[in-house]
């Protein structure tokens, strides 16, 4: 069907993975007991009455910590196959890893210098 | 090996450069010592020394030529002097953050990678960083929501089209297997008449050309309404970010996104299809930027709209696959970015003494006539006459269109050229704000602007501020450049012409 074969393949993998949430959706909403009531309508707190308002200001710290932190995971991420292949490469991938690495830590020192990111470094 | 890094080294200056200016900021502006300054004057000028120092570590090596020397050095001195225009507005809205300036180097660099890549996943990888950062600084006004709906709806509008391009660039190699210009200029020269069509290069090409057609915020398929909606929020965009911003976003981009869209279509994949496509956005650009603009009350609107109108008419240049097709395309964005320099400039020292709509232009004659003879001078080369630079452009752009047999696009550029000049006799305006000497017979749009400067009394009379000296030497320049350049244009068409020469080889 398409230009390379091995795209049948995908194609196979694409209906299958598509077809088991709608099964898993469908066998849940036929077997499943279904109950009405006024105490449905109500918003979950692990099984004990709902107290104190529902909205709550958004604290930007959790964003920031966040982002961080991908920004290292990734960057991680990309250290893993050099570490791998650290002892057949030369010098000069070492360089161009320690370049990539030099360019993460500006990044560090300044979420670690910035006042507004003062939660990471405590 | 060590080629390698001389080739980029102007890219290296700037990376190293805004690194060691970021340390530099937040080091020494969350110090007790110092008492906590805000950086950002000091920020602002090192980075403007480093955008200008930048060009001298050219080295004419690797995929080089003199298309990409023309287009790298007119980025870098747009930038600059963007850069330069932000000093004061930063004081006079009290922007304490110096990352702003720190922001502006990060995607001169990578539009310098954009200009000379030659290969699409250089250009994928040069076009997202330098859009993030644009959507970062759109939205850097923290306090106003003008300017987090225009970050918003640029990262919308730019992170969209980055997919299509994305998408268009796989779809090219999965047909072809080949990414790098060069090969691509070998396989898809003549794929139209030989017959061998492959449906997958040919939707790869499209959308590739409307990827990048929405990034310069042309006005494409103006039949569905969904896209033409997002066409609708540039204008949005342009408004609402801070001034400086936006006269960054509206020159430096569409200099490295058509640099790069001339080396894509007509270096890389000649053919019928991406032309017919480019024309038809370029005459509907056209034709909506004269008229949008037409019927707006702000300052920024307008500029916003002849902005986009005005780079329709340079995409005309690339449309037409011919050499004097690209030395008009480099002779419309150098002067082009002389234009917009000039004119933001202008605006963001108005907007210190809060200039938000026209009519506050009234006084601006009586107060302060020659910053009112400059923006006239800027306006009226927007609209294309004739002693002035803005009529040189347009005349090459034109007859390069008409020397490849683009003969409807002419006179449809020429007669919008003279709509954009023209708004309807009797806008209600007009007559409210008229005495006996201002209502003219037919009052044009740009020389609308004039007559509401000259000849309008104002309803309150606003004190403009000076404006200071950073801002008043760059207009110098540009618009001494704008006037000077009808009676000695030869060292500028030259010299693009030779740029066009060595991009076609």
């Amino acid at each position: 069907m398409f230009l390379l074969y091995e795209y049948d393949i995908f194609w196979a993998f694409l209906i299958i993975s598509s077809v088991i949430p709608i099964l898993a959706f469908l066998i849940s909403g036929i077997l499943a007991p279904i109950s009405k009531g006024p105490e449905k309508l109500l918003s979950y707190e692990s099984g004990i009455e709902p107290m104190g308002d529902a909205w709550l200001q958004f604290r930007i710290r959790y964003y920031m910590f966040a982002l961080v932190f991908v920004v290292f995971d990734v960057e991680t991420v990309f250290l893993y196959p050099w570490a791998m292949s650290f002892d057949v490469s030369g010098v000069f991938i070492f360089t161009k890893a320690l370049i990539f690495v030099l360019i993460i830590i500006v990044g560090l020192v300044y979420a670690w210098r910035n006042e507004h990111w003062n939660g990471l470094s405590s | 090996m060590f080629n390698l890094f001389l080739a980029v080294s102007p890219e290296i200056f700037i990376i190293n450069a805004t690194s060691i200016l970021l340390i530099h900021g937040v080091v020494f502006s969350t110090s007790k010592k110092y008492d906590y300054p805000p950086l950002v004057s000091n920020v602002g000028w090192l980075g403007l020394l480093s955008v200008t120092i930048a060009h001298f570590f050219w080295n004419n090596l690797f995929r080089r030529d003199n298309f990409t020397y023309f287009c790298q050095i007119l980025l870098l001195l747009s930038t600059a002097g963007t850069i330069s225009m932000c000093f004061d507005s930063s004081e006079q809205e009290r922007f304490d953050a110096f990352e702003f300036i720190v922001l502006i180097p990060l995607p001169t660099r990578s539009m310098l990678f954009m200009i000379s890549a030659h290969d699409s996943i250089a250009m994928y990888l040069a076009i997202e960083p330098q859009s993030l950062c644009f959507y970062v600084i759109a939205a850097s006004k923290r306090k106003s929501e003008f300017s987090t709906e225009a970050g918003s709806k640029y990262l919308i509008l730019g992170a969209f089209p980055s997919g299509i391009l994305l998408f268009g660039c796989s779809m090219i190699y999965g047909s072809t297997g080949a990414t790098h210009f060069d090969q691509l200029a070998k396989i898809l020269t003549g794929y139209e008449i030989t017959g061998a069509r492959s449906s997958g290069i040919f939707m790869g090409i499209l959308f590739i050309a409307v990827g990048f057609l929405f990034k310069i915020t042309a006005v494409p398929f103006r039949a569905a309404i969904s896209l033409l909606t997002l066409y609708m929020w540039a204008p949005d965009i342009y408004e609402g970010s801070p001034t400086p911003v936006t006269a960054f976003l509206s020159i430096a981009p569409k200099i490295s996104i058509s640099a790069n869209i001339s080396r894509v279509s007509i270096y890389g994949s000649y053919g019928a299809t991406l032309q017919q496509i480019f024309f038809f956005c370029s005459i509907a650009s056209m034709i909506l930027g004269a008229l949008a603009a037409m019927a707006q009350t702000k300052v920024k609107r307008p500029l916003a709209h002849s902005s986009i109108g005005h780079v329709g008419y340079i995409r005309t240049g690339f449309s037409c696959g011919t050499i004097e097709g690209i030395q008009a395309l480099l002779i419309g964005l150098f002067i082009y970015a002389l234009m917009t320099i000039d004119a933001f400039a202008i605006v963001s020292a108005l907007r210190q003494t809060r200039v938000k709509y026209i009519a506050d232009l009234g006084a601006l004659a009586k107060t302060n006539p020659i910053s009112a003879i400059t923006f006239s001078i800027t306006m009226f080369s927007y609209a294309g006459i004739p002693p002035l630079a803005g009529f040189c452009s347009k005349f090459y752009l034109f007859f390069a269109a008409l020397g490849c047999g683009a003969y409807f696009l002419a006179p449809v550029g020429v007669v919008t050229s003279v709509i954009g000049c023209w708004a309807a006799g009797r806008l209600p305006r007009v007559s409210q704000f008229g005495g006996p000497k201002a209502v003219l017979r037919a009052p044009f749009y740009y020389i609308r602007l004039a007559k509401r400067m000259f000849f309008d009394t104002p309803r309150t009379w606003i004190l403009y501020e000076p404006m200071d000296r950073d801002k008043s030497l760059l207009l110098a320049m540009t618009s001494s450049f704008i006037t000077s350049s009808f009676l000695y244009p030869s060292p500028l068409f030259s010299v693009t012409h030779q740029m066009a020469l060595s991009s076609y080889l």
